[in-house]
């Protein structure tokens, strides 16, 4: 053997003792946290409640059955910062707690308006927690009753949660993210989904359980507090100003047609397009949407072109009207950027940003809007003029 | 020196000759004397206690002595009654011709009608024309001695190949009889530009062994390198063509084969026609085709008899699941163990209730149920028929159902392993698959101890180690790497074979146009204008 071969055979063997992954756990002797939720607690403390799952009672598919008990617990423990309490709540388990595959964080009303700047380091720091997590605030009540809640379809209360959210068009594990992005850049204001517990009608055995509602959007300010909320409608309409939205369904009278219709939209987008003459800054929005018409109670003929013409004119004034209404309600109310008007005009116009950036909270109350919508209809469903309609009263 | 002594004592009386010692140790280098006595005598005493090789003495003409020594049970009895004996004992020297001729001329010319006879004139090569099942027939007055062939042992018939089985494609495999597998290639390459070179190898063996290729196609460099170590090799006996293998290649440690080994003409003549050189070897069924690269392990015989495309699909399955029989288990320990966080969250969370209450690490576990997936796979190969299904009951249902219920081994690990057990039966190389079943222990470990980490590191050593395997100068994993990207449509793909117009690059001399260009075919082939 040569001496080359001898040395390369030395460097590779040395390279088990440098480094590795000394970590080795069994997944039996872990704590898979799934959910957790965070409160204000006395003494400026935190309060972090998680929840885990019990693998047991998972059961091994069908042959668990519904009356074996939850198969999920719920530890809290308090401290300093987030670090503190799982290290408190390390001491109540007999696995390591395991954060890496949390989905949803739940953040309690009264801490989100106390501010969120102190609690969020963990999360960008620790690699072992993913941040493909939705975060969530609970509006009403503490986190830590959300994840003692139920949800009726999914066994573990927290992918419930993050599903709700899903459902309702916004990007589900991404919210997290998107705060952590929009709460450290300038140009851009956080806003979190918003739940709600309400009373179960589900579980008649358990008159005090309770289930938790899709309410909204939180919005936050530029120190991470919580300073409103909005309501579905107008959270919606938000994420899509924000280009965060991944479906709407948007429904209008029609008064040429006496009655409303209902457009599905998957693919939507929006494009901000800031024009800044002298110290006026305006901002021109596109909102743009393909869908499906879903519901027509009006009776017009989808068939003639002229008539999806004039539902698109309509939806369109319409979508027109929402947005620039809770522009203009952001902008008066609350004063925070949600919408990244400043991203865009860091992007478009780099050197003026330098400029604006400095005091851009006070000028965004200040800035003109022009909203214009773009939809399209791509397909009308089945049938032309709603089969309800009598034949005489179809509207060519 | 000895001759001449040796003719001394001969000239007085032969019958005086009774003990071995005035024979010369070595006295099979010597001639053959003209006294058939003499050469008898020698004979008898070379052969002394072979029970199996009969002397027949015969007159010819009632005055002419000739001997015929053969090995029973080698020779067609039948026809040397009919060829020899019946016309030499009853019709004798045809008239009209003195006995000043040489008889053997004549008996070579005229008396025995054998195709394919010859003439020694050593005793060296009397015994070894008698050891290969020759017959050889010595003439009184004569110093040569005719050697006849009249093989007739007993053999087995051509069968299929049990261990290349094929849905389509011929279904004769090579037998042991070196003629029958060499006749086999003949049948199918019909030209004179298929050499067949034999050599002997085994100082007791004699075993034939011939290296067949086709002159122009096969490389001068490759086949000249062969040759030599072919030539080189000295051992006392050849019982398969493994023995061989495993003198002439190139990395004798490597757990991967570097010659390939088939029981198929076909694979043999399709690699023949690639320009890669053949080793037969007597008394085996298996060819070595030489040289070997990783991707040849990969390709079965009946890739080139089905469809294309449908090759290709099964080709990239292949290529799947060789990967899967490597890194399941390790992946599979080094993420539940490591790197949770990689799995997604439902199944992790199947993967916990399944581990639940599982007393042995991960590691253990795949170690443990791996190990006795080799040590059935190893029971059910070595059982004879009958009781081989029982191995399989005893795995299924013991190893499988119960160890998982008594809740020993959890079921995603069974999983897991059958998987695997799978994925390593689909190589159509049982050699290639064996070396990739073999270093999946070595991984598991590592991916225990230290995780992807480990994975990663024995990835990076076995595919450093692929890249520095040549077979005769070949790299191993070309035409990959070094890339060669003509030839990949052999290998990522399986183009149709009006496609495959030029050899592969690497292996072919200096023929490397295989078909005319302008071959493929469409509706307007037969040339008829619409």
């Amino acid at each position: 053997m040569s001496l080359q071969k001898v040395l390369c055979m030395i460097l590779i063997v040395s390279l088990f003792f440098l480094t590795g992954c000394w970590d080795r756990t069994e997944l039996n002797d872990q704590a898979i946290e799934l959910g957790m939720g965070l409160d204000q607690a006395k003494n400026n403390k935190l309060e972090v409640s998680a929840q885990f799952i019990i693998p047991s009672m998972m059961g091994m598919g069908q042959s668990g059955g519904s009356d074996s008990g939850k198969p999920f617990f719920i530890e809290s423990g308090t401290g300093k910062d987030t670090l503190e309490a799982v290290q408190m709540i390390q001491t109540k388990l007999s696995r390591e707690v395991f954060r890496g595959h949390h989905r949803v964080i739940v953040i309690g009303e009264q801490l989100a308006r106390r501010g969120l700047a102190q609690v969020l380091d963990n999360y960008s720091r620790d690699p072992d927690i993913r941040l493909r997590a939705d975060a969530l605030v609970v509006k009403g009540s503490s986190a830590k009753q959300v994840l003692e809640a139920s949800s009726p379809l999914e066994n573990i209360p927290a992918l419930g949660a993050q599903k709700e959210h899903v459902q309702s068009g916004g990007l589900g594990d991404r919210s997290l993210v998107n705060f952590l992005i929009a709460g450290s850049s300038d140009g851009i204001t956080p806003i979190l989904p918003v739940i709600k517990l309400i009373p179960s009608s589900n579980n008649p055995d358990q008159p005090n359980s309770k289930e938790f509602q899709f309410v909204g959007g939180a919005i936050f300010n530029k120190d991470l507090k919580l300073v409103g909320f909005l309501n579905n409608q107008e959270n919606s309409t938000a994420l899509w100003v924000a280009n965060r939205l991944s479906k709407q369904t948007i429904t209008e009278t029609i008064p040429q047609g006496n009655g409303n219709a209902s457009l599905y939209m998957s693919k939507i987008a929006s494009k901000i397009k800031p024009i800044i003459r002298g110290n006026t800054i305006k901002c021109d929005i596109v909102l743009s949407g393909d869908g499906t018409i879903q519901e027509n109670n009006t009776n017009l003929d989808l068939t003639q072109p002229k008539n999806i013409t004039l539902l698109e004119h309509v939806l369109e004034k319409k979508t027109e009207k929402q947005a620039l209404q809770i522009i203009k309600k952001v902008q008066t109310q609350y004063g925070s950027d949600i919408f990244g008007l400043g991203e865009a005009i860091h992007q478009n116009n780099p050197s003026k940003w330098k400029v604006l950036k400095k005091n851009w909270l006070k000028q965004f109350p200040k800035v003109q809007v022009n909203v214009h919508a773009h939809l399209t209809i791509k397909r009308i469903g089945l049938t032309g003029p709603s089969l309800q309609v009598k034949k005489n009263e179809i509207k060519k | 020196m000895k001759i001449t002594r040796y003719t001394k004592v001969l000239k007085k009386d032969i019958q005086e000759i009774e003990s071995a010692s005035i024979l010369p140790q070595n006295g099979q280098d010597c001639e053959l004397e003209q006294n058939i006595y003499v050469n008898e005598e020698v004979l008898k005493q070379v052969f002394e206690n072979c029970s199996d090789i009969v002397f027949r003495p015969i007159l010819v003409n009632g005055q002419t002595k000739m001997l015929l020594i053969y090995i029973d049970g080698l020779v067609d009895t039948k026809i040397l009654d009919q060829v020899i004996l019946k016309p030499m004992m009853f019709e004798g020297m045809p008239n009209g011709l003195k006995s000043v001729d040489s008889i053997g001329e004549i008996i070579q010319d005229r008396l025995i009608a054998i195709s394919q006879l010859k003439t020694v004139s050593k005793v060296r090569e009397v015994i070894e024309g008698v050891m290969k099942a020759n017959i050889v027939i010595l003439t009184y007055g004569e110093k040569q001695a005719l050697v006849a062939d009249l093989k007739g042992f007993e053999k087995r018939g051509i069968e299929e190949p049990s261990a290349e089985i094929s849905v389509r494609g011929p279904r004769d495999g090579f037998t042991e009889t070196l003629r029958v597998n060499t006749s086999l290639l003949r049948r199918r390459i019909r030209s004179p530009r298929l050499k067949m070179e034999p050599y002997s190898i085994g100082d007791l063996s004699q075993t034939d062994v011939v290296i067949a290729y086709i002159e122009g196609i096969a490389p001068n460099s490759v086949l000249e390198e062969v040759r030599q170590r072919v030539k080189r090799i000295q051992i006392d006996g050849v019982l398969e063509s493994a023995f061989i293998e495993e003198f002439i290649e190139d990395q004798p440690f490597s757990p991967f084969p570097q010659i390939q080994n088939t029981e198929r003409p076909d694979a043999v003549c399709a690699s023949l026609l690639e320009g890669k050189i053949a080793i037969l070897v007597d008394n085996t069924p298996f060819v070595l085709i030489a040289p070997m690269t990783f991707w040849t392990g990969l390709q079965a015989a009946e890739d080139y008899y089905e469809r294309s495309v449908y090759t290709t699909f099964i080709r990239w399955i292949r290529f799947v699941l060789i990967n899967v029989s490597l890194f399941l288990p390790s992946l599979y320990v080094a993420i539940t163990t490591f790197h949770p966080k990689l799995i997604p969250t439902n199944l992790l969370i199947s993967i916990a209730s399944a581990r639940e209450g599982i007393p042995f690490p991960a590691v253990i576990e795949a170690l443990m149920m791996e190990f006795l997936f080799e040590g059935l796979r190893e029971a059910g190969v070595r059982l004879p028929k009958p009781i081989g299904s029982a191995v399989s009951i005893v795995g299924a249902l013991v190893i499988g159902q119960a160890a998982v219920q008594a809740g020993i081994i959890s079921a995603p690990l069974v999983i897991v392993v059958a998987t695997t057990g799978i994925a390593s039966f689909a190589f159509p190389r049982y050699n290639l698959g064996t070396a990739y079943r073999m270093l999946r222990f070595p991984m598991l470990l590592l991916a225990g101890m230290l995780g992807l980490y480990g994975v990663a590191i024995s990835t990076i050593a076995i595919v450093i180690h692929l890249t520095n395997i040549r077979s005769f100068g070949i790299p191993y994993l070309s035409p990959v790497a070094p890339r060669i990207p003509r030839d990949l449509k052999d290998v990522l793909f399986r183009t149709p074979r009006w496609n495959m117009t030029r050899r592969p690059a690497m292996v072919s001399g200096e023929e490397k146009m295989r078909i005319p260009d302008g071959q493929k075919p469409g509706p307007k082939q037969g040339g008829e204008t619409k």
